[in-house]
């Protein structure tokens, strides 16, 4: 996916967040029916210099994505309701150049190989080192020349 | 209940196998043989997977409740194999084994399924045992108070819980429970209407509500119980104070000051005081708390902590965190004479002092009110407000001495329940500190809440001095000067407030961690034993960092990132703040508390002593435990089978050549010995032929000079042992006592037991696979001399041990001690250092005469030692 291929919307959104600050933070979606998970990776990815936002609630999160794009969205894969992979779909169709990391349990490592081919930038098993999820994110920055 | 049927065919099964075996030719050692290496490596799996859990209290690792339940079956599962295998080698049943099992089990699903392992039915917790473990049982505001009594050993008064269960047994039974969820469902859905009229038929209705029999009879009895021990000096019967400690209260959401403390309570009131805590539940105040938090689908639960009052000469409270206008880094200490009641209402007139957060705790300014009345107990019940003397109005309360150690004291609070508190505290006439309850300050720094990401940017300008090295064993934030430990330090000179840098990871920092900020060092482990303790007491702690001690330098102020692995040069603000207004701390969330209690019924050994009478399957309570148990009995089994084994007699066991007389036989596993002596089974293997890795480090320290041979002065060997041989005795010198001398070793694994002269040594080492599933344990008892002496030796190896890192454990003569999860390099040498000083103290205890002895040899021992590894680097 090039640059190029933002639409419109996007590059609105971007350029809002631009005139609000003058550097702009790369922005995370964290969602996961966990509330722990939430609850550690917002404080952690706070710290770190990120915007977070995390969601227990598949639904209230992909009202969010309908609302407003985030360049990293981290999602778990087991959910009721609504499971990580038709939420991988929806965020790409709204916003191609967002970058998805899955969370899944070891059972399901499997399943992820295969999201890999919807577009998955990377997938971390559960339970798992914040560090490796930090890692992941700045290897996006990298590739997106996101980091500052 | 699968598991129990599953376990009763296998137990068939054995005896089914062990009855065919009888009268049979016996089974091959190499049958048997593979079956102990099974043992061996199921025992290590399990011990990973502990450690694996472990880990996860570190902060390092997101998980959810699933991967405990997880965990918790796979262990299991694990652990019932590994009896299962026992079964097997020993062809016996073990019933009690597996019956332990089966209580571990049980116990620890009942723990997952929330409910609470209690050993009391009688709904009353003592505050000596109670900590943030058991929060829902004690509530949050006791639960604190035991963490600040228990875990960081600051005085508080003495006491007991009357948990929430007990709470619920109440209202079942009086039919109130459900009527109470009733009413909140209505008030919720009506959006408070009649509020006023449901608040006060609730409490009403709790205030008029019988007590179960055994309930009321068991706070009657714990309250005279109390009374009893605290008698005051002139006899007379202590006034009570009545705590409510409810599950919501101080925690996330407030509820600060809408439940009741009744004070001044006499002891046969405390039914009608348990009941006036209980319905404060639902006042009005409350309910509408409740109501607009969102709380309405959470059960309510009270529980009520019932303590002595303290007879205060000076009470006050304490704000560890507030910010003013020209002064952004401050606390506040408010204080009055007497009881401090008035103070937390607001009424009195009290002193206000302002200190820095920072230490030495600097004192900003002093505001001193002239205080004309204060509270003070009333002999028969209560409390009445008295005049104060005319002197005594116009004094400050408090000297700098005392606000200096009220200060340390709440920054000390602070940096474990990482937030600003609100600290009551009060003062005894004889002058010590009593911590009353803290509680999370609801007002939080207010700049730290607005710009939350700033803490990244702040960090951005600070030097970094270490970054992405290093292991969390336990995360934080915290800030201080640099103090380097090294290994002669005496812990009680560790200065408060500094941050504890040292090239190894010790179990001895265990003393001054509640004085340290913060740990970090070059090697260690996060599944260390040092790690287990700084969890506990939740000190931010870096490991394996590689260069720490080269790279911080002796007072140098730094910030200590352990979440980010990351070292700042100076005090970094923004982030300490950073970590003080976060909302959810995680060693509060439901899994960290729950794995936490499961790993209790996991991870602790306290079945240390093979030789004790307490060394049985009944007295398994872990998991460990039972690892330990059966990796025991397998080694015993062997044992056996190598001196009745016929097929072991011919072949496997082997006598060893050795420099020094150690009677010793061994049986290699595998690649224990050299390719040549392994093949060649009729000849005596000799030190040459060791491959095993720790049993060869073991031996070059027992060979190294002045360790064995003790005189410096060269001896010739020969007629050395013969006088030491004679001065045994014959019955100790007899081949079939000497015989024990047995090693089962592998090329990573030694299982040594070792009687020389009188003492007894056994050594159980596993080195050279992945850093974490290095260990040793070492035992050490006996002696010819008597007790005082052999206990002066004891002392003096334990002495040695826990310098050296070890964790260890002394009881008369006997000595335990534990090391585990050092790098390979390490761990040899710490088996060198074994094999010297098995040598080295194999006949001291006849030359301990005084206590100054022990010294004397300890230093002899540690010098010679020293030079040794210097000239073996």
């Amino acid at each position: 996916m090039t640059p190029d291929s933002k639409n419109l919307s996007d590059d609105v959104t971007r350029q809002q967040a631009e005139a609000e600050t003058p550097r702009r933070k790369t922005s995370i979606l964290v969602l996961d029916d966990e509330p722990i998970v939430c609850k550690r990776l917002k404080p952690f990815f706070q710290k770190a210099g990120y915007e977070v936002e995390a969601f227990n609630q598949p639904l209230d999160a992909l009202a969010r994505i309908q609302a407003r794009r985030f360049d990293v969205v981290i999602t778990d894969l087991k959910m009721e309701g609504l499971d990580g992979l038709s939420f991988l779909g929806k965020v790409k169709e709204l916003h191609p150049d967002t970058d998805v990391i899955l969370i899944t349990g070891f059972a399901t490592m499997e399943t992820a190989r295969q999201s890999f081919r919807k577009g998955v930038f990377d997938c971390v098993a559960k339970p798992f080192k914040l560090a490796e999820l930090l890692d992941g994110v700045k290897r996006i920055e990298k590739e997106r020349g996101l980091a500052s | 209940m699968k598991s129990f049927h599953f376990s009763d065919m296998l137990v068939r099964a054995g005896s089914a196998l062990a009855s065919k075996l009888r009268g049979r030719p016996p089974v091959p050692f190499s049958v048997l043989y593979k079956k102990f290496k099974g043992i061996l490596e199921r025992h290590n799996a399990i011990l990973e997977l502990i450690g694996d859990m472990g880990d996860k209290l570190g902060g390092d690792y997101v998980y959810d409740r699933q991967y405990i339940f997880d965990s918790c079956e796979k262990l299991g599962d694990q652990v019932f194999k590994l009896i299962s295998d026992l079964n097997l080698l020993c062809q016996g049943k073990n019933v009690a084994l597996f019956a332990a099992f089966e209580r571990i089990q049980t116990r620890i699903r009942a723990e997952l399924a929330g409910q609470r392992v209690l050993s009391r039915t009688d709904h009353i917790l003592p505050l000596s045992e109670l900590t943030h473990d058991l929060a829902d049982e004690g509530g949050n505001k006791m639960a604190s108070l035991g963490d600040i009594r228990n875990i960081l050993g600051f005085p508080t008064p003495q006491g007991f819980v009357i948990t929430a269960g007990a709470y619920f047994e109440a209202m079942e039974r009086a039919g109130l429970r459900k009527a109470v969820a009733d009413a909140v469902r209505e008030l919720c859905d009506s959006d408070g209407a009649h509020l006023a009229e449901t608040a006060e038929s609730l409490r009403q209705a709790v205030l008029d509500m019988p007590l179960p029999r055994e309930l009321s009879r068991s706070i009657e009895r714990a309250t005279e119980r109390l009374t009893e021990r605290c008698v005051n000096p002139d006899g007379s019967s202590p006034l009570l104070a009545v705590r409510s400690s409810a599950w919501d209260e101080d925690g996330e959401s407030s509820f600060a000051g809408m439940y009741e403390t009744e004070l001044g309570v006499v002891g046969t009131d405390i039914l009608a005081a348990y009941r006036k805590v209980l319905a404060s539940m639902f006042c009005e105040e409350a309910l509408r708390y409740r109501l607009h938090h969102g709380l309405c689908h959470e059960e309510p639960a009270m529980a009520v902590g019932v303590m002595p009052m303290v007879d205060a000469l000076v009470s006050g409270g304490l704000y560890t965190y507030a910010p003013l206008s020209d002064q952004d880094q401050a606390m506040v200490v408010s204080a009055a004479w007497g009881l401090g009641k008035p103070i937390v209402d607001g009424t009195a007139e009290t002193d206000t002092y302002i200190l820095l957060r920072e230490p030495p705790h600097k004192l900003v300014s002093a505001d001193v009110a002239e205080k004309t009345t204060r509270l003070a107990l009333r002999e028969n019940g209560g409390t009445e407000t008295e005049p104060v003397p005319e002197a005594e109005r116009g004094a400050p309360c408090l000297s700098p001495t005392q606000l200096s150690f009220l200060a340390k004291t709440a920054m000390t609070l602070e940096h474990f329940f990482k937030r600003p508190l609100d600290v009551e505290w009060a003062l005894t006439p004889g002058g010590s500190l009593v911590v009353l309850q803290a509680r999370p300050l609801s007002i939080r720094p207010a700049e730290g809440c607005e710009r939350d990401g700033d803490a990244a940017e702040a960090a951005k300008g600070a030097r970094v001095l270490l970054s992405g090295r290093g292991v969390t064993a336990m995360g934080g934030v915290s800030a201080g000067p640099v103090h380097l430990v090294t290994g002669d330090e005496d812990p009680a000179d560790f200065p408060y407030g500094a941050v504890l840098v040292a090239r190894h990871s010790s179990p001895r920092f265990a003393k001054v961690m509640p004085k340290c900020r913060g740990i970090i060092t070059d090697v260690g482990s996060a599944t260390g034993h040092m790690a287990t303790i700084a969890r506990e007491l939740r000190v931010p702690t870096l490991v394996q960092t590689g260069s720490a001690t080269r790279t911080l330098s002796e007072g140098q102020e730094i910030t200590l990132d352990a979440d980010h692995q990351v070292v700042y040069e100076g005090r970094v603000e923004a982030l300490c703040r950073f970590e003080l207004v976060r909302e959810d701390v995680f060693e509060e969330s439901w899994e960290y508390r729950t794995l936490k209690r499961v790993l209790k019924h996991v991870s602790p050994l306290t079945l240390l002593d093979p030789k004790s009478e307490g060394f049985t399957p009944e007295s398994c309570r872990t998991y460990h435990d039972i690892a330990r148990y059966v990796h025991q009995r397998s080694v015993d089994k062997l044992t056996a089978l190598a001196e009745t084994h016929k097929e072991i007699r011919r072949g496997a066991a082997r006598r060893l050549a050795t420099r020094l007389p150690l009677g010793l036989t061994v049986i290699d596993v595998e690649g224990g010995l050299s390719p040549a002596a392994a093949e060649n089974a009729g000849s005596e293997p000799t030190e040459a032929d060791i491959l095993c890795r720790p049993f060869k480090a073991l031996l070059d320290g027992m060979n190294a000079p002045g360790m064995w041979d003790t005189n410096p002065v060269a001896v010739d060997m020969g007629s050395f042992m013969s006088s030491v041989t004679r001065t045994l005795g014959t019955e100790a010198s007899h081949p079939s006592r000497m015989g024990r001398n047995l090693a089962v070793f592998s090329r990573e694994y030694l299982n040594l037991h070792l009687r020389l002269g009188y003492h007894f040594t056994v050594v159980d080492a596993f080195i050279g696979g992945a850093m974490n599933d290095n260990s040793i344990a070492f035992r050490f008892m006996g002696g010819v001399t008597d007790l005082a002496r052999r206990s002066r030796r004891a002392g003096l190896v334990a002495v040695i041990l826990e310098r050296s890192d070890f964790l260890v454990e002394t009881k008369g003569d006997l000595v335990t001690a534990r090391i585990k999860k050092h790098p390979t390099r390490i761990m040899l040498d710490k088996m060198f250092l074994l094999g010297g000083l098995i040598g080295f103290t194999r006949q001291l205890d006849a030359k301990l005469d005084t206590d100054g002895d022990v010294e004397l040899h300890r230093n002899i021992f540690l010098q010679r030692i020293a030079a040794l590894r210097e000239t073996r680097e």
